[in-house]
């Protein structure tokens, strides 16, 4: 399938022309506030495709909030984060479509099997998850052969592994990962390297914005917005 | 790269129900915590209600207030009316197929946001699929509660159904209110994170609308001299008041869910 008929399919006509995602992340002036306390404020930068944002901060300085409002789960009490395709904003359907998601508080259904918990997940992005591409995909993350137990029976790294695999499901062009690599062995770190790398090198260009704090993580780019005192 | 890339016509809003409908029924089967609830507590009611009307729905009362001052045996006995009537009989079958239902369908919602798996379902379908996807699978469960629970009812009580068409569509349209009702409460409450408590005083208004709108219908197939007209009215006042219910709570529904 042609880059231009997947955009096609998401954007406005005028705009399905375009040969390429033309990804764009910007963060206008970011202020959020729970109650009376500020968790940040004035939060300003931009990224675009085949680069990495990494977000870094001390506990509670925003950095899952910032990911959750760039991901359009949650509205900001000021400013904007902007996610936009060829020049177009998206509106929240479209960001469901274009962007990966894994974060400590997703939780995937422990009642079913992973290989359930993806075909349910696929079925909602429109993606035809057969036998082949759900082994693929459990390949990919490292959970090979481990697709017919219980969510409920895996451990907290093969969880992270299979949060993985929901987020590459529909393959999405944006990636947001909050603490990317919580809960993984040696073995799954790579395979988060490996992923992270890999968005960066797709055709057309990926778009990867990770919030951290681990020192390896915070060397995946020099691109960085920092949250908390002397921000 | 992995097969199977987004499709021109990624899942419809239609689609995205379904699959939620199919995975709440899955998972239900798996886990049963909906069933145990709603059977547990259908039984018991069953059973109390069975054993405490034994003498109840055989007793017979009389007006004192419509008898003459001197009073033979013959006019008591003429003038005697069963204790139990039919409208009380139906009043207590929807009492118990409300509580059942609400047993079950706290579960919907409350279960998505205790479990944390709300948070998928927001990254990966729209609101109004949501809404539709929990409603289907609440309709369901009140109409098998329904279906299994009100044949049982009428065996042990007695009660007259009057007219069995008109009874079915008292029971389709109530189980339709009951399961539009619950839904959008079981969600309010389970943003609130909420508890049975509060479950149960977000549902109220809602609530009593429903029961005056179920009780105007069932008094309908009692009332001996309603006219069709009436009839009308009154089975299309509860209809009316269902899928108005549903509409609005599909259109605001994305409030409820939305941080």
């Amino acid at each position: 399938m042609s880059k231009q008929v997947e955009i096609a399919s998401i954007l406005p006509r005028e705009s399905a022309a375009v040969s390429a995602w033309d990804l764009f992340v910007q963060l206008d002036r970011i202020t959020h506030r729970f109650g009376s306390r500020t968790v940040f404020e004035g939060v300003t930068e931009a990224a675009q495709e085949g680069e990495i944002l990494v977000v870094s901060g001390a506990n509670g300085s925003g950095k899952s909030t910032l990911l959750r409002i760039i991901a359009g789960l949650l509205t900001p009490t000021s400013g904007r984060a902007i996610v936009s395709a060829a020049g177009t904003e998206l509106n929240g359907a479209q960001r469901r479509r274009l962007i990966g998601y894994v974060a400590p508080d997703l939780v995937l259904y422990r009642e079913l099997t992973g290989a359930e918990n993806l075909q349910f997940f696929a079925e909602l992005h429109g993606v035809r998850a057969d036998r082949a591409m759900l082994v693929d995909l459990l390949t990919r993350v490292g959970l090979r052969g481990r697709g017919r137990d219980a969510v409920g029976g895996y451990s907290s790294g093969m969880r992270q592994r299979l949060k993985y695999a929901f987020a590459l499901l529909h393959d999405p062009p944006i990636l947001l990962l909050d603490e990317p690599t919580a809960n993984l062995d040696t073995n799954g770190v790579a395979i988060v390297e490996e992923i992270v790398k890999a968005q960066q090198m797709r055709p057309g260009g990926g778009l990867t914005i990770v919030a951290t704090n681990e020192p390896r993580e915070l060397e995946w780019s020099a691109r960085r917005v920092h949250l908390g005192p002397g921000a | 790269m992995i097969r199977g890339a987004v499709q021109p016509d990624a899942a419809g809003w239609a689609s995205q129900a379904r699959a939620l409908f199919l995975k709440d029924v899955r998972a239900e089967l798996r886990t049963r915590v909906a069933l145990s609830s709603v059977g547990l507590f259908t039984f018991a009611a069953l059973l109390l209600i069975a054993l405490a009307t034994r003498v109840l729905k055989e007793t017979l009362t009389v007006d004192l207030a419509r008898l003459p001052e001197a009073v033979t045996s013959e006019q008591i006995r003429a003038h005697m009316l069963p204790a139990w009537d039919d409208p009380g009989k139906m009043g207590l079958l929807w009492v118990l197929l409300i509580f059942s239902a609400f047993a079950g369908l706290a579960h919907s919602f409350v279960h998505e946001e205790e479990a944390g798996t709300t948070l998928a379902l927001r990254l990966s379908m729209a609101p109004g699929a949501v809404y539709a996807g929990k409603l289907c699978f609440n309709l369901a469960v009140v109409l098998c509660v329904a279906a299994i629970a009100t044949p049982a009812y009428v065996l042990i009580t007695g009660l007259h159904t009057g007219p069995i068409a008109e009874f079915l569509v008292l029971m389709i349209a109530g189980c339709l209110g009951l399961g539009a009702v619950a839904t959008i409460v079981a969600a309010l409450a389970a943003k609130a994170r909420g508890t049975g408590g509060l479950f149960g005083a977000l549902g109220l208004p809602l609530l009593i609308v429903f029961e005056l709108m179920l009780l105007n219908a069932a008094n309908t197939l009692y009332g001996g001299d309603v006219t069709p007209l009436q009839s009308i009215k009154d089975f299309g006042g509860l209809i009316s008041y269902s899928v108005l219910l549903i509409a609005v709570s599909a259109v605001t529904f994305h409030f409820v869910w939305e941080e």
